[in-house]
Formats: structure tokens, sequence, C-alpha cells
């Protein structure tokens, strides 16, 4: 099996301790100690509630933390088992980790967890970030359960969020996903989700763990793998996303180079699907598939339009050996606008996406260099969003995304005549 | 009188003869050597382009960007200058080694230093061909992470970026054929020390706030920085 290669020995015999699991709940780590302690007791507290006649196994994979998460996860498991009160379980609740020394990349921290539940024989797992500071167990719960007693394959989270935040899957991975797969999926770089033993099986055996997008954001393979005819996805509602509603601009270009590095590669590794595809088509969500709160954040648009400005102005040979000569002229034309009158609309957005995609598939430079190029146009986006929406209701911002969804899907022949095209 | 002419004439008459009737052969087998050189080379250029297009070696240099810079300066593709190049080269070997058939003194000891030299100089130009492309490689992923980044002339440091591995390669390739090896040596270390101590004194006169903020996002995240743009995922 794939997973003798890579899983310690220590790992393996605290895995053939467990034996088989009905359900495993995964936490890859990476310097989280502060908040690793309440995911774990979340963890716990659900299994209690919920599955106390299950076989359960929490195990963290940890990415070589320096400030003892391993140790907060094992301690929190432990005091939660002595101080249990009220409801407890059946049966034992395991806790086992692996730990590598060294930092390593998401997706081997993912094929770890799915290489122990392949072991194991898990009927569904679930992966819970612990970086989220407000997991519920309730969270778990809407996550497994589609998986355990429903069939599905794969669960994808749908989060209430602030209407300034994850503009990234509003504005390019969810209408891209949606014209190109076929299916509307909102969260295609989710940190929480849940698969089934088998969906788990199948992605361990991939031959794709060496990819380096792969390594870089293995969960949005995972969830477009979960909308192939071959498996049952579906979305969970979980409740309000607790992170920074604003970030840093390196944050913004490492977020983009990974998501959508991710995306550009399914694309070109699932083609044989999704050239096939017409439209688009809901998934069964359980809970409303968006949630918008409008509370006031404090974000630099200035500097989001200079960005933009500079990129289109200092990548002009990258973006003209990218773009169509229209597209990059229409982009220098909007460059030059005044800031108050910039817009970057659906369709001229929609022909950047699919130019860029189209580009990345004829490998017409690097392909990360391709995917950094993408970040000032998608900070231009971010500016005309933030313009149009200053004082939009959630449902404005909602009927504009789903008008942009239906711009890229009647885009979608332009994608496939620049896709197909040779030279 | 007369018969000393007609003898000197018809001595001068023989050598010639004598000399045309050994040069003569010669020449035919350089000529030869030269037509054999001509169906390698041909056969050595085919044999390569195959092997080139097989490892795609063109689009290699497309997605690191020496194609676009062949273009620029009318040249063909990677593979065809390699392909091309080694079909001279090989040629080029086989008339040196016709021309030597000839057993001109002085132009032998030429061709016999050009042989010495033909590796290095095949080496130095790889080396150039790698500088190049691992000039426009980096000069643009310099130029990506400073625009993203925010930096100020982000052209300057691309350029920058470009220059120091366009010395460095240019300074390997001439010491590689070991042309002025100490002038190349000195001069590479004074336009490397040169461009250092300028970088240096421009950072610190005139990019204090440059250095401020480099230190500032090194050393921890501040407040502002985190309140820049909308959380992307």
């Amino acid at each position: 099996m794939a997973e003798d290669t890579f899983l310690d020995d220590d790992f393996l015999r605290q895995l053939m301790s467990v034996g088989e699991v009905d359900l495993l709940v995964g936490i890859p780590s990476h310097n989280n100690a502060t908040t690793v302690a309440a995911t774990v007791d979340a963890i716990e507290e659900c299994f209690r509630q919920n599955f106390y006649r299950d076989r359960v196994v929490i195990v963290n994979v940890d990415g070589g933390s320096k400030d003892g998460t391993p140790e907060a996860v094992l301690n929190a498991a432990v005091s939660q088992h002595e101080n249990g009160r009220g409801l407890t379980s059946l049966r034992t609740e395991h806790c086992v980790g692996m730990r590598y020394a060294q930092p390593v990349s998401t997706g081997q921290l993912y094929r770890t967890l799915l290489a122990a539940a392949d072991l194991l024989r898990a009927k569904a797992c679930a992966v819970i970030s612990p970086a989220s500071s407000n997991v519920a167990p309730a969270w778990i719960e809407k996550l497994l359960k589609p998986v355990y007693r429903e069939k599905f394959d794969f669960v994808a989270p749908l989060y209430g969020r602030h209407k300034f935040d994850g503009l990234l899957g509003r504005n390019l991975l969810y209408p891209m996903a949606r014209a190109v797969f076929g299916w509307r999926v909102r969260e295609l770089h989710p940190s929480d989700f849940a698969f089934s033993g088998g969906f788990g099986s199948y992605c361990v055996n991939q031959d794709v763990w060496h990819e380096e997008a792969i390594g870089a954001s293995a969960e949005t393979w995972m969830a477009i793998t979960g909308t192939r005819p071959d498996f049952r996805i579906c979305q969970a509602f979980l409740g309000q996303k607790m992170h920074a509603a604003t970030t840093s601009g390196s944050d913004i270009v490492s977020a983009v180079r990974d998501a959508v590095g991710a995306f550009f590669w399914c694309m070109e590794s699932q083609q044989e699907i999704w050239t096939a595809r017409t439209g688009s088509e809901a998934v069964p969500t359980n809970g409303p598939d968006h949630e918008l709160t409008i509370q006031a954040v404090r974000i630099n648009r200035k500097r989001i339009f200079e960005l933009f400005r500079t990129g289109a102005s200092e990548l002009e040979t990258i973006l003209k050996s990218v773009l169509s000569p229209e597209t990059h002229a229409e982009i220098q034309r909007i460059a030059a606008l005044d800031e108050r009158k910039f817009r970057l609309g659906g369709e001229l957005w929609a022909r950047i996406l699919f130019e860029f995609a189209a580009s990345y598939h004829r490998a017409v430079i690097n392909r990360d260099h391709l995917i950094q190029a993408l970040v000032p146009l998608y900070r231009g986006r971010i500016y005309s969003f933030l313009l149009d929406h200053q004082e939009s209701s959630p449902q404005e911002i909602e009927d504009d995304t789903e008008a942009l969804c239906l711009e890229l899907e009647r885009q979608k022949p332009y994608l496939l005549e620049r896709w197909n095209q040779k030279g | 009188m007369r018969d000393v002419i007609v003898r000197g004439l018809e001595q001068a008459y023989d050598n010639s003869v004598h000399m045309i009737a050994e040069f003569l052969p010669r020449f035919v087998v350089m000529l030869i050597i030269v037509l054999i050189g001509l169906v390698v080379a041909f056969l050595f250029e085919y044999l390569l382009r195959a092997i080139l297009h097989l490892t795609r070696l063109d689009r290699l240099s497309e997605e690191a960007g020496a194609t676009r810079v062949l273009k620029k300066a009318a040249l063909p593709s990677v593979s065809e200058l390699l392909s091309r190049s080694l079909f001279w080269l090989t040629w080029l070997g086989f008339i040196l080694v016709g021309i030597s058939v000839l057993q001109i003194g002085s132009l032998q000891e030429q061709i016999s230093h050009l042989f010495q030299l033909l590796p290095q100089i095949l080496v130095a130009i790889l080396i150039l061909f790698v500088g190049l492309l691992a000039a426009n490689f980096f000069s643009r992923a310099v130029l990506l992470a400073t625009v993203n980044a925010g930096y100020k002339s982000p052209q300057v440091w691309s350029g920058a970026t470009r220059f120091v591995i366009w010395i460095l390669a240019i300074s390997m390739a001439l010491e590689q054929i070991g042309l002025a090896r100490q002038t190349v040596i000195a001069a590479f270390s004074i336009v490397f020390g040169a461009l250092m101590l300028a970088l240096a004194i421009a950072f610190g006169l005139g990019g204090r706030e440059i250095a401020r903020e480099t230190l500032e996002r090194h050393l921890g995240e501040t407040k502002k920085d985190r309140e820049e743009e909308p959380s992307p995922l």
C-alpha cells in the first residue's frame, strides 16, 4: 500500500492498537497550540452527544510545530477523559498522532490522514482545521452525518461570513468551478470537510501526491474530485467562520498561488470530464447556502487599486504573453481610468480567467509565474467589487455573484475555444 | 645561356608538376573529408533535433522565457539553435581535419590550437545558454514578487537580478575558454562589488522607508499590514 512508505513505525503501532473504526476526525496542525485544545474538546463532545455507540478516533498530524501543538492535543484528549461529565461514550475514544520533525506541505498532512483512515477502514472521516477559534460540536456532526448516515462521499462546508470575507471564493473559485466543472459547490478551498472511507481510499491511491499543486492545496483537489460522476457530494452549513476579515498582501499572494494553482491543475488533469459538461447543477445542501454579515471593517482600498495599476503596467510583457490583445488592451484602458470611475466587470473578468486558464494549459510561461501574474488583476476585480458593494445588502451581493456565475457559464464556449487552440 | 634558361624552366616545371602531383591527392582527400563531414554534420543535426523534440526542450525554454529573448534577437528556437550549432561545429571539425591533411606547417599549429579550444567553446556556449535561462526565470520571479508585494521600482530589482546573472554567466564562459583570465576575474569582481555597494548605498540612503517596512515585515506583521486587504478565503 502507498502509506507503507511514508507513515512512521510509531504511528503505525498507534494505528494498529486502535484497530478498525467507524468514524475518524483528523486535525492537520502547524503551530496551533492556542486553539487546538478547543478543537479537540468540540470533537470529543460531538462524539459523546451523537456517536456514543460508534468506534471513533481523533488523528492529529502535525507539520513540525514549535509551540507544543501535538502535546496540547494529547493533553486536551486526556483531560477530557478524566473530567468527562454527563454523557459518556460506550466505546473507547482514541486519540493518536504523527509528528513531522520539519514543516511539511498541507498536502502531505492530508495524505497522512487519508492513509490513516484507509488503514483503520474508517467509514466516515472529517477534517477539522484547528485554526478556527469557534469550532462547535455541531460542526462535526453536520459534516459526518451526511457521509455516515446518508452515504454521501464528500461534504463541503458552508460558512456565515462578513460580506467582504472570502472574496477569492466568491469572485474566482466558485464561479469558475461552477462554469467549468458544472457543480455549484461554494467552498472549493475548505478547511473543514468530510468524506467517506471509499472516497479517502480513492484519493490516497491516486498518483498525484508528488504534484506541487496538490502539496499546496490538496483540499481543493479533493473537493473537485468529489464532483466526479462516481461520487456523491453535498454541502453543510456550519455557522459563522471566525477569522480576521482582513489580511496582509503576502497572504493574498500565497492564497491565490495555492488555491488557483490547484484549481488550474485540476482543470488540466480532469479535462476529459469538464470539457463535455454544459450548464451547472445545484448540490444537496443542509441549511442555507450563504449567510452574510455587514459590520464595518477597515480596508485600504487605495492600496489595492495602486497594486492593480502597478501590476498592469509593470507586468505588461507577461500579461501580453498570457492574454489576447483585446483583453490586454481593455485592461490597459481601465487601468488608466480615475479610481472612482474604475470598474472591472463580470464580462472582462470572465475573459481574463478563461485566458489565464488556457495559458496555464499551454504553459506559455512558468505556471507558478503565470498564477502570480493573476494577482494584480484579482486585486483590480476586488477593488471593483468593493466599490460596487460598499452599501449593498447581502441579497444584492448574492445577486451580483449569481450574475457573475451566469456570465462565466455563458462564456464557457470561449474557454473551450482558447483551451483547444494550438501554439 | 639558352641551355641554362631552358634547364631552369624545366626544373621549375618538374617542381610544379611534382608539387601538384603531391598536393592534388591531398586536396582530393580534404574535399572527401569535408564532404563526409557535411553528411555526418547533417546526420548529427537531424538526430539532435529529434532528441530535443522528444525532451520538449522548446516548451521548457518557452516557460523560462528564453524563447522570447531569442525571438527578440531574431534567432530560431532553442532546439533549432542547438541543432544548427552542432551541425556547424561538426562540419568545422571535419574541415579542420581536412585542412590538416594538406600538411601546411603554419596552418597545422593553428588548427591544433583550435581543436584544443573546441570542447571549451562548447561548454562556454552551454554556460551562456543556462545563464540566459536562469537570468530570465529569476528576473521574472523577482519582478512578480516585487510587484505583488507593492515594492517601489520593480523593474530595477528585476533588471539588477538579470544583470548580475548575466555578468556571472559571461565571466564563467570567458573563464572557461581561458580568455584574459585575470582581466575577467578582476572585471567581474569590480562590477559585482560596485553593484552591491551601489545597492547598499541606495538602500541605506534612498530607501529608509523600504528598509523599515522590510524589517517590519520580517520581524512581525504590523497591525497596518493585517488591515490592508479583505481575506481571500
